[in-house]
């Protein structure tokens, strides 16, 4: 049976049932994943896979559940379960399908028809390839972890009792490497990589090959700095971590249960004035842009912080309800195995306009952090802490690699202290920031 | 590369609803085992059940290409969860994973191919697309299956699966009560119940063939705390290879409890200082610490490819001579716990670092027979999806001899970890990183006030060396669901009372 076809009849088979409202999301999906090491194939994936979840409402009570099986047996007792299971749970004046603004759903080039034409020996041939130039980039890298290729096509199907019936195709493409980088008994990671919806969108595999290199090359004889407070100034790549814990910080339950240190800043300046942060999945083409979110919305963009003001949390529209909060509901999917919930789609910290090279020439004593070990941010208390790794600047410059230190401050007071943004976006994920500089936080090394 | 244990997302049912955080579990280290049949309230689609004519047609179809052996991995995994927060049920989620997984080794390759439809006719095209990793005109003849008996580490008698959401709600209302009465700062209550119940049945080219059913049920509460602009959390949970037996109203309410506590004990935290300092790790609640740091850099990929920073290690010094760490999938009940590993070799005790001295890795099949090395059942994988790598089940470090009294007297100024959080390691350099959720300042021997934001790092390698005084108390408490290449799996961990003489803290106060 057509995809489409059988949530529509899951939906009206649970309404039959007795559930007030039922909502279908399907998924199809196709993977290919291909691994070499010193030049050699170690492992080649490849799997077709599907699974649907559903979610009903009987009496403002909710129950969900997921399944790989579509057999008409199977789905029969499935949906038959689903409706029992929502009998189990509290009823709560707020649960139900979101209200719907119709539209048409927008084609964002999403999908790449040639990728399933690509033979199996030019995927090996661009996993060897990235492999082989990361390992010759320096004489000191010694050791390769592999290089990989890998390729995706997914099929989303949303379709509800309110009348939305969407479907939605599009590709990932995605390769790289990791190397390793010795001297002496010291040994050092790096490596990068290129992911993207259209195959012709991909950096080319010396750009990647290359930045895989140094990145392992140039942390070697790394080392902690002496505690003390400095400038700090957050690589482009490194501060996704960073706003991640901010965006955490920015969940509509978390604000309802007032357990964010956020609660009570809405329409306050949170952030300096450099700051503004918009929530984009609209993006032909970007890798996180999606017609529809987890939710069945008309995908849009949101200003979440304007010039510092925080204008937004990010809420569905069970929280919105519950909470009595009239807001364009953000909501995403994890996949079909859980229910949509509140989750930023494509977060684009917009750019400056000084040259990262600028930033770093006018400090005299600071560090450089190009890695962070986790988002670091406490959400309840807005205390953050949080192992970096990098370069310590001195005069100016670049002076040497350091790691094993931690950042230490106040999410709120570092938020305010962002005195100089750069101009380095790279729209490379779905949380995307230039580099910026913060005044002083805490550096913590040996004592 | 990078390996991580989850916190606990939000609202992630089924699947991810069972992963995640730091772990509570009472569970005594027995050495004890028996034959006991799995529960036989837990129903699989008979589908699952390949016949040995089957499994044995399919391992041939994957050696067809002159692949070295294969192997077939069958699952069928059903997840429940119910919640309750803000005083409802939230609600009450259910799941199926079905599938078929099938891998051909050849040299050092691997061709893995997999399907949710288990028609012959689409594991037969499975088979054919796992067996061009190969491309030899000398076919293997497969061993012919003989199904083996496997003891077991778990302690189920009643399948999670068989009890009705209704029932497990009971759970959840008794801990909401309890922490609802418990102190008027408590202004959050969140409680789960789930269970995953899996059965696998593993066959493979060698003439292995057997099945197990693996069963986890863990009961989460956590609590949040506000006064004024304080605010603070707490968490406890029971959980393990456990049946629903192991849980009723007492053990709803000592969980709720414990969780209160801890999030009272931290309302008045102050900022940790940063620098170095003693750390003591309390009994059984820190062994994530030894499992993330020291664990994932014995595990045998790393090892193999010389990307570990223990790679040449293998008999040499590598800790104090007070230090020795296991991994152990045999802990009765125990979270981490497997009868066999997800290739079907049976599960055991493995001794890593004896008394200082690197003796031993953590092995899958494809890396034990490339570095010649014996198979230790590590093998492990999430789904039918994935193929195995060499992962923990249960490490802990052994316990010593010192005082643990004496052990926090020896320290005059330092740090009391009582309950360490997630944390990552890069396992070239050994670098990591911990969060404290629960953690306290120590002043001339005595605990004092309790600290937030402490962020533990250091190597590996390093820590090791300063590990210093170590007490007789083991307990294996701890544990979540450990990630790696992208796959989740279920782990638990222990230690006994420790002292490590000095260790980099990262925290606001300079």
């Amino acid at each position: 049976m057509n995809n489409k076809l059988l949530a529509e009849n899951i939906v009206k088979k649970v309404l039959k049932l007795g559930a007030d409202e039922a909502e279908v999301y399907l998924e199809n999906n196709r993977e290919f994943e291909l691994t070499v090491r010193n030049g050699d194939v170690e492992t080649i994936k490849q799997a077709t896979s599907k699974g649907l979840g559903l979610m009903v409402f009987k009496e403002k009570k909710l129950g969900f559940s997921y399944t790989s099986d579509f057999s008409d047996e199977s789905i029969e007792e499935f949906a038959k379960r689903t409706v029992q299971l929502s009998l189990v749970a509290d009823p709560k004046p707020w649960n139900g399908l979101p209200d719907f603004k119709k539209g048409k759903i927008k084609d964002f080039d999403l999908y790449d028809s040639s990728i399933a034409e690509i033979p199996n020996e030019k995927k090996i041939k661009i996993a060897k390839e990235v492999e082989k130039i990361a390992l010759a980039y320096d004489k000191r890298i010694t050791k390769s972890e592999g290089g990989y290729f890998r390729d995706s096509e997914r099929e989303t199907i949303l379709v509800n009792s309110k009348g939305i019936s969407y479907s939605s195709k599009r590709t990932g493409i995605y390769f790289g490497a990791d190397v390793v980088a010795g001297e002496g008994s010291e040994m050092q990671s790096g490596g990068w990589s290129s992911s993207k919806r259209h195959f012709k969108d991909l950096d080319t595999i010396e750009n990647v090959a290359k930045e895989a290199g140094k990145r392992a090359v140039e942390k070697l004889g790394a080392k902690p700095v002496p505690t003390q407070k400095a400038p700090v100034v957050f690589d482009r790549y490194a501060a996704r971590a960073f706003w991640a814990g901010i965006l955490f910080a920015m969940n509509g339950d978390s604000v309802y249960k007032k357990t964010t240190f956020l609660t009570e800043h809405l329409d306050k300046h949170i952030a300096s004035e450099l700051i503004t942060i918009i929530d984009d999945p609209t993006i032909p083409r970007h890798v996180a842009s999606l017609p529809f979110d987890g939710e069945g919305n008309i995908t849009r963009k949101n200003v979440l912080i304007d010039k510092g003001i925080l204008k937004m949390f990010i809420y569905d529209t069970i929280t919105a309800r519950k909470a009595g909060v009239k807001v364009n509901t953000i909501a995403s999917r994890y996949g079909y195995r859980s229910p949509a919930s509140a989750r930023f789609l494509n977060v684009v910290v917009q750019n400056g306009n000084v040259d990262r090279e600028k930033i770093v020439s006018g400090i005299k004593n600071g560090f450089y952090v190009k890695g962070l070990r986790g988002i670091g941010t406490d959400i309840p208390t807005g205390n953050y802490s949080c192992g970096s790794s990098g370069f310590w600047i001195k005069d100016g410059e670049i002076a040497f690699p350091v790691d094993g230190v931690t950042l230490g401050g106040n999410v709120l007071d570092m938020l305010k202290n962002i005195e100089v943004l750069a101009n380095d976006i790279d729209l490379r994920g779905s949380l995307n920031s230039p580099s910026f500089k913060i005044t002083e936080m805490a550096v913590g090394g040996k004592k | 590369m990078k390996k991580y244990l989850k916190p606990i997302p939000r609202r992630k049912f089924l699947k991810t609803g069972i992963t995640g955080g730091a772990i509570i579990a009472t569970l005594p280290v027995w050495k004890l085992f028996s034959f006991s049949a799995p529960p036989s309230d837990f129903h699989v689609n008979p589908a699952v059940n390949l016949s040995k004519e089957t499994l044995e047609k399919l391992i041939k179809i994957a050696l067809q290409h002159g692949g070295e052996f294969a192997e077939v991995y069958v699952e069928y995994s059903v997840g429940n969860q119910i919640f309750l927060e803000e005083n409802k049920i939230y609600g009450a989620g259910r799941g199926v994973d079905m599938g078929v997984g099938i891998r051909v080794l050849h040299g050092e390759k691997t061709g893995y191919a997999y399907s949710d439809d288990l028609s012959f006719e689409k594991l037969k095209q499975t088979a054919e697309v796992a067996s061009h990793i190969a491309a030899e005109k000398e076919v293997k003849e497969p061993v012919g299956l003989k199904s083996s008996k496997i003891p077991s580490y778990y302690l189920v008698k009643v399948s999670p699966d068989s009890i009705v959401p209704q029932d497990k709600a009971k759970l959840l209302w008794k801990a909401n009560s309890i922490g609802r009465e418990y102190d008027k700062k408590i202004n959050q209550v969140n409680v789960s119940f789930s269970d995953t119940n899996k059965k696998i049945i593993i066959a493979n080219s060698d003439g292995i063939w057997v099945e197990d059913v693996q069963t986890l049920s863990r009961f989460l509460v956590s609590i949040n705390v506000i006064k004024g602009d304080k605010r603070s959390r707490g968490y406890a949970y029971k959980d393990g290879t456990l049946g629903y037996e192991h849980y009723d109203l007492k053990v709803a309410e000592e969980i709720a409890k414990d969780a209160c506590r801890m999030a009272i004990a931290m309302l008045p935290a102050e900022s940790a200082p940063a620098g170095e300092y003693p750390i003591v790790m309390a009994k059984g609640h820190c062994g994530t610490f030894f499992h993330e740091a020291i664990g994932h850099s014995l595990e045998s990929d790393g090892i193999r490819k010389k990307t570990s920073c223990f790679w040449d290690k293998k008999g040499k010094e590598i800790a104090s001579k007070i230090s020795s760490l296991a991994d152990d999938g045999t802990v009765l009940g125990a979270r981490g716990s497997i009868n066999v590993d997800d290739e079907g070799t049976p599960s055991q005790n493995t001794i890593l670092i004896d008394k200082g001295k690197c003796v031993d890795f953590l092995n899958d099949r494809l890396n034990a027979k490339l570095m010649k090395a014996k198979l230790t059942g590590n093998g492990r994988r999430e789904s039918y999806q994935h193929y195995p790598l060499p992962r923990m089940t249960n490490t802990y470090l052994l316990a010593g001899e010192d005082d643990p009294e004496d052990i926090l007297k020896s320290v005059k100024k330092g740090i009391y970890v009582a309950r360490i959080g997630g944390g990552n390691v890069n396992w070239v350099t050994g670098r990591f990183v911990f969060s404290v959720p629960e953690g306290y300042l120590i002043e001339d021997g005595k605990i004092t006030k309790p600290l937030k934001g402490i962020q533990l790092m250091g190597s590996g390698p390093e820590v090791l060396k300063n590990i210093v005084m170590v007490g007789p108390d083991l307990e294996i408490l701890g544990g979540g669901t450990c990630g790696k290449d992208g796959q989740g799996k279920p782990v638990s961990d222990g230690n006994p009372t420790l002292k490590v003489s000095k260790i980099t803290i990262g925290g606001a106060k300079v």
